[in-house]
């Protein structure tokens, strides 16, 4: 492992540290966030139902 | 999270419900890192256990408050809740002896970290092993106290599985 990779996790390590120290409500509304960020991609994936529901475009003969 | 602490001092000052606490994935921030979760897990003693209409009191109450149903669960706030009966003795016991923290002004009861892993332990699914290993990780309970509690609660089997499996010494 490289001192640059050292230094990276252990700066990774603190960070990790200090969110854990903050205050319940402080972690709750990161805790919001995170869920509202998955719903969104959750949204983002699901086909829309006008998508869903769309007939196949008329083909001419 | 606020709102909640708010509807369940409300349920309570009407009596609609004797005791409560939170429990899962929200009362485990508490002690760990934050992590993903999408709805809050409440338990709560309600006064006649055996009525059938005590879920639909809950609900009255919270609809009383503009909280609209979203599945099995309540919305409140920026939250789904559910509110789940305190049925076994394990659950009791956590919820007696849970702690009453300040959330942001509104004094909101919390399930203790021993409590927590030892539910994990009895529903024994790979999130709840996650969040018994995430509980000693961030030093809120030892493995000691959770043997003991385990114990207390016919649990001892599971908590010897567990050990086998996760133990550091491995």
């Amino acid at each position: 492992m490289t001192d640059d990779v050292r230094e990276l996790l252990e700066r990774q390590a603190r960070w990790q540290k200090s969110r854990k120290a903050l205050s319940w409500s402080e972690k709750v509304r990161l805790a919001e966030a995170i869920r509202e960020s998955i719903l969104r991609l959750r949204e983002a994936r699901e086909p829309k139902s006008s998508e869903s529901r769309a007939e196949p475009a008329p083909t001419r003969r | 999270m606020k709102e909640l602490a708010q509807l369940l001092i409300a349920k309570r000052e009407a009596s609609v419900i004797q005791n409560h606490a939170v429990f899962g994935a929200v009362a485990q921030i508490r002690y760990t890192d934050p992590i993903a979760t999408l709805d809050a897990d409440v338990l709560v003693a309600v006064p006649a256990p055996d009525r059938l209409d005590v879920p639909s009191a809950i609900n009255e109450l919270c609809a009383e408050r503009g909280c609209r149903a979203e599945g099995e669960a309540v919305r409140v706030g920026a939250w789904p809740a559910h509110f789940v009966p305190a049925f076994s003795p394990l659950m009791r016991d956590a919820m007696e002896q849970a702690e009453t923290v300040d959330f942001e002004g509104v004094p909101l009861r919390v399930v203790r970290a021993d409590h927590l892993a030892v539910i994990g332990l009895s529903v024994g699914r790979s999130k709840d092993r996650t969040r018994i290993l995430s509980l000693l990780e961030s030093g809120a309970v030892t493995r000691s106290q959770i043997a003991d509690l385990a114990a207390r609660h016919g649990l001892s089997g599971a908590w010897r599985r567990f050990e086998g499996r996760f133990s550091d010494d491995r």
